[in-house]
């Protein structure tokens, strides 16, 4: 492969740093990030670990996205919520996706959660919360279910249920009033869901659908939209414009369909043998 | 909350520190009015919040202030309901010293002095009157915080004020639409047409704003002996005139989505 | 570099706000910590186990940013395992205290941690190193750290007393931080100790609904709040107000 003309350093790209800067100094706004004002949870039962989102993310007010996939890939067996700046989440969780299957591939064995757990936070750690990805990390490794939370600044809490986002005290009070140990899947998935519905319903940041996904030892089932409490409801009127509403200035009618005129110049068998 | 901001960033000790107290708060919501030719439509969401959460699903925006006047007002809601109290208190004055109603325009004009009267402290609301003129004509008024104000035939206010407008500006005014040849824009649209805008409105600014949502309250104004232009076949309508003759009112109510 | 400021915390960061502590005694040492770790006024996780394992026989109470401490205690581990690997034995407390001391000194722009290190070691036996604020290294018999000492630093003083056997130090690091979790907003939840010696190290627990209870002021509350508050129509010639729905 050739080499690139300019060298650029790996990493983080600064070049616009000192315009942006002197720009932010005369009074233009920094442009606004697309973040997942959120709902993540999730939850240890009996046989592994439950992971649940809501699908909504937002621009300041604005709702960007009403169906957006919140849980991702990490490992078959690992799975990471993210909530923050939509763009550090989905980067640091595919980077981190990428190394898993590094490590697995140099090892010759399914990587554990805590590697996950640990190369996460020292991402974040270095640096310093200038990458905002508030995540869930679940999954289910050799030592049995393991389940994370990891904040911007790169600290870590393991704890049996954890929620985060702008709608983790509404999903929190949840946890906290109904949650007991050992949790059939059933109960599990029904207080994931409805952890997951007090943040949609109650927070601002959270909304349209809930996302869930059970981790066990044998297989992990994602359950994209496994409830939809928010569909779109049917409008009054249809919005169909006649041929002509849009005013034209200059009109041009190019002919795309090319004809081509064949003259076989001698008639053969077609081969059949 | 109104809260204690801390303007000066250094906290060097010993320095001064300058604070400020700010009495406002943004509370969310839209409102909206639309006017028809013998007919005018005032419509809020009720959804009531203050960052990302919810204080109430029920807080009325628009309020009846006659028979012939209702007011909506969006922006801080402790300064709305006071706003709204006051001007009903300025009304029911003026009935008892001129035994009739205030003539709409007579409104508007009594609210931007009303406003005026804070230049300097405003009340943190946007204002929109909607209702029928001496003439029997729809007619809807729309205010700054300060007393600015202009008729109009129709206006979006409030947090999704800039989803909101556009649409209308495209739907009532036929904004950016050629008429079909020999198929002119009506002057006037219809009040079930205006009824089935003003819902479509709402349920899209609910579906793209966080802070819009939960319920619809749409107050509809008819002129002095106007035919309900449809409005008796229309789902859960309540009438909420208080005379017996004049223009008369009627209120409709939706749910929004709660998300 | 003028001065440390405590509540120097970046954005949004998690802090524990806490209470820790370090005792030595004859045989060894006992530590302890609450479990509260809050952003904000709220309690992120409310049984955070603050006290973290170096090596063996050498753990560490962790204050200030949840984040920091953590990376540095994760160093101080490896560093540890190296030093075992490379001495062929296990390091002595002081290693480690300055080890972590190193770090917190270097890096003082950038790290808000008190850390207490203590544990046990064949050639010092028990021992407890304060790493406070911007770095510094102090042995000291007894340690106390995070928001929440600085109600208690009286007690201790008032309280501890040389040549305590286990029991007696175990009693005095409970009792500490049951009163300073009483008192400082940002510690709480429950008590972590560790009883660390040449034999092994012993994990306490004490759920917050067994801790160590002191003066709650309810004599004084008590005596007001028996009296119930009369009945509006119990009061004479006032008629209840008749309120604008």
């Amino acid at each position: 492969m050739a080499a690139a003309s300019v060298y650029s350093s790996p990493g983080f790209d600064f070049s616009n740093q000192i315009r942006n800067n002197f720009l932010a100094g005369k009074g233009l706004p920094l442009p606004k990030a697309t973040s997942t004002g959120t709902t993540i949870v999730g939850c240890i039962f009996e046989d592994g670990v439950i992971l649940g989102a809501d699908t909504r993310a937002t621009e300041g007010p604005i709702v960007a996205d009403k169906n957006c996939e919140k849980i991702h890939y990490l490992t078959e067996s690992i799975r990471c919520c993210g909530a923050g700046t939509a763009a550090d989440t989905e980067f640091v969780t595919n980077l981190i996706s990428s190394n898993m299957e590094m490590h697995a591939l140099t090892h010759g064995r399914k990587p554990r959660v805590v590697t996950a757990m640990t190369m996460l936070k020292q991402y974040l750690f270095q640096h310093q919360g200038q990458v905002g990805a508030a995540l869930v990390l679940g999954g289910v490794d050799a030592t049995g279910p393991n389940l994370f939370t990891i904040a911007p600044h790169g600290s870590t809490d393991k704890l049996p249920y954890v929620t985060m986002g702008s709608g983790s005290l509404a999903a929190m009070a949840v946890f906290e009033s109904t949650w007991q140990p050992n949790m059939s899947r059933a109960d599990a998935l029904q207080l994931v869901k409805d952890a997951i519905s007090a943040g949609i319903f109650n927070d601002l940041g959270s909304g349209s659908n809930v996302d869930a996904c059970i981790i066990t030892a044998t297989h992990t089932e994602m359950l994209r939209n496994v409830e939809m409490p928010n569909e779109r409801v049917q409008k009054e009127r249809t919005y169909v414009f006649p041929k002509g509403t849009t005013a034209w200035k200059k009109e041009d009618i190019k002919k795309l369909v090319l004809t081509e005129e064949i003259t076989p110049l001698a008639v053969e068998a077609m081969d059949t043998t | 909350m109104p809260d204690m901001v801390t303007l000066s960033r250094s906290s060097a000790p010993g320095q001064p520190q300058q604070r400020q107290f700010n009495p406002y708060t943004e509370n969310g919501g839209t409102i909206l009015a639309i006017s028809g030719a013998d007919f005018s439509v005032v419509a809020g969401d009720t959804r009531q919040s203050e960052g990302y959460s919810i204080q109430t699903r029920y807080a009325p925006k628009v309020f009846r202030l006659t028979d012939k006047a209702v007011l909506a007002v969006n922006g801080f809601a402790a300064d709305g309901n006071m706003f709204v109290k006051q001007v009903r208190q300025r009304l029911e004055w003026y009935r008892h010293a001129h035994a009739k109603d205030m003539p709409l325009r007579a409104i508007a004009r009594l609210i931007q002095t009303m406003l005026y009267a804070r230049r300097f402290f405003p009340y943190y609301v946007y204002n929109i009157l909607g209702g029928i003129e001496e003439d029997g004509s729809g007619a809807v008024y729309s205010f700054d915080p300060v007393g600015s104000y202009e008729r109009e035939s129709c206006r979006a206010a409030g947090a999704a004020q800039s989803l909101v407008q556009p649409f209308l500006d495209n739907q009532i005014y036929f904004k950016n639409q050629v008429p079909q040849p020999g198929r002119p824009h009506p002057k006037h649209l219809p009040l079930t047409t205006v009824i089935q805008l003003v819902i479509d409105s709402f349920t899209s600014a609910t579906e793209r704003h966080i802070e819009v949502g939960d319920g619809l309250e749409m107050y509809i104004v008819l002129a002095k002996g106007s035919p309900l232009h449809g409005l008796e076949s229309i789902d859960g309508v309540q009438e909420m005139t208080a005379t017996n003759e004049g223009e008369r009112i009627f209120i409709i109510r939706r749910n929004l989505k709660r998300d | 570099m003028d001065h440390i400021d405590m509540n120097r915390l970046k954005q949004g960061e998690i802090n524990l706000g806490t209470s820790i502590m370090a005792v030595q005694f004859q045989g060894g040492v006992v530590i302890g910590a609450d479990s509260r770790t809050t952003s904000g006024s709220y309690i992120a996780n409310r049984v955070t186990d603050k006290l973290t394992y170096l090596h063996d026989r050498i753990y560490c109470c962790r204050s200030g940013s949840a984040a920091d401490t953590q990376a540095i205690a994760d160093f101080g581990h490896y560093y540890l395992q190296i030093q075992t690997q490379a001495m062929g034995e296990a390091p002595t407390v002081l290693t480690a205290a300055a080890v972590m001391e190193k770090m917190c000194y270097q890096n003082k722009d950038q790290l808000s941690a008190g850390i207490i290190v203590a544990g046990w070691d064949k050639k010092t036996g028990p021992s407890v190193y304060n790493i406070p604020l911007g770095g510094g290294l102090f042995r000291q018999p007894w340690a106390i750290g995070g928001s929440g000492s600085t109600y208690v630093y009286g007690y201790c003083d008032a309280t501890y007393q040389e040549g305590w056997g286990k029991d007696e130090t175990v009693n005095f690091v409970k009792n500490t931080l049951a009163l300073a979790m009483s008192r400082d907003g940002s510690s709480g939840g429950t008590i972590r100790m560790c009883v660390i010696t040449g034999d092994g190290v012993e994990r306490k627990f004490i759920p917050g609904d067994q801790l160590p209870r002191f003066w709650e002021g309810k004599e004084v509350l008590g005596e007001v709040t028996k009296k119930p508050p009369p009945a509006i129509s119990a009061v004479a010639g006032v008629a209840p107000m008749a309120v604008e729905v």
